[in-house]
Formats: C-alpha cells, structure tokens, sequence
C-alpha cells in the first residue's frame, strides 16, 4: 500500500489552487485542473469510505453549474453581442427597475454565465478532492489538544450518519418484505431511534470503560510526520499557483 | 482478585431485583462462566465488576466489589481501564477509532501512556492474537471474528489483570468461535489473565471454564465448579443431556473425557436404520445463480432446489454469501444472472398482501418489523393486515410462547419473546414459505426449544418449506432435515444434515463429536438408537 501524504498536504495544496483558478479566471485551465486533479483521486484512492466525496462534488458542482446558467441566461442585465434565440419577456412592476427576466439570449451571456459556473464548480471539485483522500479521523489528531474533546465528538456524530443511513434502508427493507408498502414515517422512525440510542449509550459505555477522560493531557500514537515528499508536492502546486496569479 | 460481598442490585423504575445478597471470590487466573436465561442479569452482573453499573446506567447497588483491592464504588470505569478490560455484546459498538492500530493504541492515549511504550504495547498485542496482517485495514472492513479479535486487543494493550466478555462468540461461524476461545484459553493459561464470559452457547465455551456463576432469574445465585452446577441446571448443553440421557455417573464437559466414558457404547453394533426419503415437490428452485456487490463476487452459479416440507438450513463462515442468497430468494434484488422461483412465481415482483401470503421472513434483526406501542397493537395490526379476526395472532403467539404480556412494550420483551413475537406476526399471513436469517441469537436453550417446536410443526402441518440462515451447528442438528454449505459464494456441500454436519470436524455438534464414528448428531438420535438395539 502507497504512504499516503501528510493529511494537511493535499489540503494546503487545494487551497493554492483555488487561489490560482480564481486569480486566472479562466474556464479551460479549470476544466484542466479538475481533469488532473480526478486523475490524481483515481491513483491515490485507497477504498476508504471518504473517497466517495470527490464523486459527489462533482455531482455537487454540475448541479451548482446548471442552476447557475439556467439563471444566468434567464434574470439578469442584457449583454449585447449575437443573438441566439429569444425567450419571452416577462414584464415586471416598475419598481423593479434593471432586472429582466426572458429576452433575447446571446452567446456572450451565456458564455458567461458557464463560465462562472465552472471556476465555482472547479473550486467544489478542488475542496472535495482534499476531502476525499485525507481520513477525517487522522485530520482530527492534527488538530491541538485542547480541543481534542470536541474533535472525538464530532467524529462520533459523523460516524453515527451513515450508520442511520444503513439502518433506515435495512428497517425499510424489512418492512417491504413484510408487504408493508406505504412508507409511514413512525414506523421507520421509532426503530431506528432506538437503535441509535442504544449505539451511542454502547459507544459512550465503551469509551467510559477505556479511561477516555480520565486524564486531562493525552498522548499521541505515531504522530503524523512531515515528509520531504509534502514539500515538493507544496511546492510544486505553489509555483503554479504563482503562475497563474501573475498571468 | 475479584470480591463481591453481600451484593445486590436494583435498576430505577423497577420493582425487580437483579441480584440479591451475592457473595463470591474470583481468583486470578480463574475462567469464570456466567449463565442464565436471557434478561436474568448476566450482563449487569459483568458491568458491575468495572463499576459500569451503576455509574454509567443508574441504579441501586447495596453490598461491596472490589476488584484487585480497589472499591468500584469509590472510583469511576475509566479509573480501572488499566485493570479491568471489557469487551461488550457487538464489538463495533464500541470502536472508537477506524484503524486497527489506532484502536488498539486508544485506551493508551487517553491514559497519556508514553509513545514508546505504546508501540512497543501494540506489537506486543499484535503478535499475541494474530492481528498483525490486518494491522492498518480499516475496521469496518474486518470479518466478525477479526472485530471481535481487535476488541480483545484493545483491552488487553492495557495489560489488565481482568478481562470481561459479554457473549464473545454469539455473532460467530463456529471456526471464528474457537479461534476466539482458544486465545482466551491462552491467556488465562499463560498470562494468568482472570476472565469472566457470559455466554448462551455454552455447548462453545464449557470445556474451557473453571467455575460458573448460575443466575436464576429470581435473585438467586449459585456458583461452583462447572461439572457442580451442571449437575442440577436446566440449560445445559448436548455433552450433559447426553450423560443424563445414558445416566452416567460423572458429569465431564470435555469431548475427550465423555469418549473415554462412553467407549463401550461406541463399540457396540446398532441396526442401521434406512433414512426414508420420501420425494418432494419442489416450492423453492434455485436455478444457476450468480450475484456480486461492485466488483466482489457474493454467490456463484449457486443451484438447488427446495422442497414442500423440507427444513433446509444455509450454513458457512461469515462472508460466504449465505445473506446474499437468502436476500434473493425472498426477492429483495434481482440477480445478475439466473432464475428462482418461489411456487411458480418470480419473488421480485410480489407486493403487499400477495407477498406476506407468499414469503415469510424473518430478518436477522427481528425488532426492524416492530413499531407499535406493545404486543397488542403488533397482533391487531397483524389481524388487520390479514384480514383475520381480531385475537387470531394473539391466540397464534400464546401458543408459541405462553405467558406474555398484552401491555408490554416490544422492547422490553426478551430476545426469545422478541423473536416470537415476529414469528407469530409472520405466520399470522399464513405464509407458503418461511425464511429465517440468523433467528437464534442471544437465545437460551429454552427458548431455542420452543422455537425448533415451532418450526417443526409449521413445517410438517402445513407441508411447507421452511429456509434458516445460521451458525448454530446444535440447532440445525436438532431442526433442519437438510444443509446447503456456502464457501466463497458456491454451494460446496448440499445434502442431509447428518452427511453434512458428519463430513467437518469444524461444523459437528458436540453429540456427533462425542459418538464418532457413529452416525449421531443429537442426544435423542442416541436414545432411540438406543432404545430400537434393546
């Protein structure tokens, strides 16, 4: 199995490249960085149930992409240029001065109303690729001691979403099978309440028993160590970064 | 190492006493057993020892525990990490972490245990329950015996002097179970390690463990060497009702020393009796399927055909496709390829009423089909879904457990009545096939009785087929009449129980053990065997 890079990296290096797509604005480089950067998530994926968050920034981003131009091309200030077809104009009250909705779609407003589209897809797409190849709970361990506490907490309430997801589509699928077909929220509910209790009352009942709490100052296992490898893939998106921004 | 002195106990908002007036000693390096009906207190009775209850869940406690000199009563559970080491019912409760190592290394972290130290502890635990392949795979991803390995692990980084399993082995394939058991037995033996284990399938764990504590579910208690309490108990496993069945003067509890007691039975001739297998029409066939999850292959060009009547029992290790297969059949997915049909008619495609008529099922959570306030809403709604006069699936549960209660809420029935309580809402439809995943865990013999009873009886009445998932080797001995072996999603053994449960040493229950090579697999099998020869 490859060593996976130190968690921050590939959060630091997001961050450069956002700064540069925003910087250089342009449409083609972006769609060329998120093409690279969905390369890079294939190689370096490992199985973890995170990765699936790249797959859905994605999702998130064309949604974000399609609301945007379908907005864009329908409210907004007229951009002179060529015609592409025309919509009706929709009149509104005269207190509502500057704003159209329909008219005459041209090529220039729609391009760019994409155009702004993909530089926030790109972004998404950036932030969810860090996302889905850092392990939240390695993330967590970076984070100072003094709020560690919280940390462990949010971890359990993360832990415990997927496990509701599971067990509605579990108790629903039970329910199916019983040739119950109507769906009624009580029904779901109530069983999957109770169990999420009793998880959380095991998993507290669990920590209490292995001393979590006990001391106020915790030590680390294997902290995560800064590589010369973190460097060179810093310094390297960094230099692009820089070139973007001077462009 | 343990003390209880004068111990009783008593939860908030009940009337019921748990334990009354209980006094022992534990010894270090003791194998302690606690056994009981289900909800008799066995799991209070282990969460007292690191002081669980009742600073965790309420309680009255009168009485004094004291574990290695120290009162639990003055200190709280995390204060006795390094001492007492418990691993609960279903282990991935209560994982913390999603690393094997980062597991292990969690206790040690909150305990603010030096990082030498800890990597030194972790490969120390590693290498002593074999977990060093799976040291950095994320624990969500292990097989139900390598949790339950990785929960040992994490109690024992701490090098505790006690250890606490509440039913190790209940979720377990029968090899899972002995590697489990056999690391316990380690450990006492080498490390001195004191260990105290409830558990219902005591046919698992009784060759190993020194002494039981007896919980009999009014208050009272009784403990005493294994083969002493044995004795005079009412839940007992297959190796004591066989020494009672052929009055043996001695109660022993392992395989080997009942053999030596039995020799002369063995060597004598019995009549083969002629099986007599009668034909059946098939209800259930099973053409030449084939199913994966992504790319993991589930089941594999799996075909068999069940027949009217027929109790057929799916066994194989965790993850051998035995879910997967039952999933189809009951038409919850369609497979990649290949055809069943269930009385003529695909399983996908049936709905509501028609479905219930079709295919009982009982999943391996039975409480994911309650959500009514108490057991007479559960039954009325049953009456009502099936058209039945109101009482009908009352009547229907009292005859497969009597005594329970109308008012009761579901959950605060036992896991037998529990299950019950699903069973007689299953069959109230009146089903033509009944499907079971897993209906037997968390049951004590009794209640095992009563359900085989039952299945038996719809099976044979109304000449239906009846299909159960399990790992319990003693159940589908006494219960199924035929075995379908899943390995790697094939169907690598498909015949009588007896061929079946006889061909693995592994999968054999205790009596087949005991009688080898005759062709035994239950106490009465060897009574009327007995019996015919005179």
């Amino acid at each position: 199995m490859r060593k996976p890079l130190h968690p921050l990296t590939l959060w630091i290096a997001s961050i450069f490249l956002a700064i540069g797509v925003v910087a250089l604005d342009s449409a083609y480089i972006a769609i060329a960085i998120v093409g690279v950067v969905a390369l890079f998530v294939f190689i370096r994926r490992d199985g973890s149930p995170w990765n699936i968050s790249f797959a859905l920034s994605l999702r998130i981003g064309a949604t974000i992409l399609a609301i945007r131009t379908v907005v864009g091309v329908l409210i907004g200030v007229p951009i002179p240029g060529r015609t592409l077809f025309t919509i009706p104009i929709l009149h509104l009250p005269s207190w509502m001065p500057g704003i159209r909705i329909g008219g005459a779609v041209t090529l220039e407003r729609l391009s760019s109303s994409l155009h702004e589209g993909i530089i926030i897809a790109t972004l998404i797409a950036l932030f969810g690729a860090a996302t889905s190849l850092t392990s939240p709970h390695k993330l967590l361990r970076l984070i100072p001691s003094f709020i560690y506490e919280i940390g462990i907490t949010l971890v359990i309430a993360t832990s415990l979403f997927p496990q509701l997801a599971t067990g509605v589509r579990r108790i629903r699928t039970a329910q199916k099978l019983r040739g119950i077909e109507k769906v009624k929220l009580g029904s779901i509910a109530l069983p999957l309440l109770e169990e999420a209790l009793a998880r959380s009352l095991q998993l507290a009942a669990s920590m209490d028993s292995r001393g979590y709490g006990v001391r106020r100052k915790r030590s680390r296992y294997r902290p995560q160590q800064w590589l010369a490898r973190d460097s060179a893939f810093i310094l390297l998106t960094g230099l692009l970064t820089l070139v973007m921004v001077a462009q | 190492m343990i003390t209880f002195s004068n111990v009783s106990l008593l939860y908030p908002h009940s009337t019921k006493t748990i334990l009354e007036d209980l006094s022992f000693e534990i010894e270090e390096g003791e194998m302690v057993l606690v056994m009981g009906e289900t909800g008799s207190g066995k799991s209070s009775l282990l969460r007292l020892i690191n002081g669980l209850v009742p600073h965790h869940t309420g309680g009255i406690l009168a009485g004094d525990i004291s574990v290695d000199g120290i009162s639990t009563r003055t200190v709280k559970p995390g204060a006795l990490a390094h001492l007492v080491g418990i691993v609960g019912q279903n282990p991935l409760n209560g994982f913390v972490t999603d690393i094997v190592e980062e597991e292990l290394a969690f206790t040690m972290e909150s305990l603010n245990v030096a990082p030498e130290v800890m990597r030194k502890r972790v490969e120390e635990v590693l290498d002593i329950l074999g977990l060093t392949a799976i040291r950095s795979r994320s624990i969500a991803t292990l097989s139900g015996g390598e949790q339950q390995r990785v929960a040992i692990g994490t109690a024992l980084v701490m090098h505790p002097k006690v250890l606490v399993l509440d039913e190790p082995t209940s979720a377990l394939d029968p090899i899972a179970a002995e590697e489990v058991l056999s690391v316990l037995h380690r450990l006492v033996h080498d490390l001195s390690i004191t260990v105290i284990i409830a558990e219902h399938r005591l046919e698992r764990v009784i060759q190993f463990v020194d002494r039981i504590i007896y919980i009999h579910g009014n208050g009272e208690t009784a403990i005493g060497p294994a083969e002493e309490i044995l004795q005079k108990a009412d839940l007992v496993p297959p190796i004591i009702k066989l020494a009672r069945a052929l009055h043996l003067n001695e109660i022993k509890t392992s395989v080997r020393d009942v053999r030596r007691q039995t020799e002369d039975i063995r060597s004598r001739d019995f009549p083969t009796v002629a099986s007599s297998t009668h034909a059946v029409t098939p209800a259930i066939i099973v053409s030449d399927i084939s199913h994966s999850y992504g790319a993991k292959p589930a089941l594999h060009n799996a075909s068999t055909t069940i027949g009217h009547g027929e109790i057929v029992a799916i066994m194989g290790r965790n993850g051998a496709g035995k879910s997967t297969l039952l999933h189809s059949i009951v038409g919850l997915h369609s497979p990649d390829s290949g055809t069943i049909t269930v009385n003529g008619r695909n399983p996908v495609t049936l709905k509501g009423p028609q479905r219930r008529h079709a295919i009982g099922y009982v999943p391996q959570e039975p409480s994911d089909l309650l959500f009514a306030q108490s057991v007479g809403e559960e039954c009325a709604q049953a009456d009502n879904d099936n058209q039945l006069n109101s009482g009908s699936t009352w009547a229907l549960l009292n005859t497969l457990v009597p005594n329970i209660g109308l008012h009761t809420h579901p959950n605060d029935l036992s896991e037998g009545q529990r299950l019950a309580l699903v069973l007689g809402i299953v069959l109230a439809a009146n089903p033509e096939v009944l499907v079971l995943d897993e209906p037997t865990r968390g049951l004590d013999y009794r209640a095992k009785n009563l359900f085989t009873l039952a299945l038996k009886e719809y099976a044979t009445q109304s000449n239906r087929p009846v299909l159960l998932a399990t790992h319990d080797v003693e159940l589908v001995a006494e219960l199924a009449d035929r075995v379908l072996f899943l390995a790697e999603g094939e169907i690598v053994a498909d015949g009588t129980t007896l061929d079946v449960l006889l061909s693995s040493p592994a999968f054999a229950p205790q009596v087949a053990k005991i009688m080898s090579p005759k062709p035994w697999l239950t106490v009465s099998d060897v009574v009327t065997a007995m019996g015919n020869s005179e």
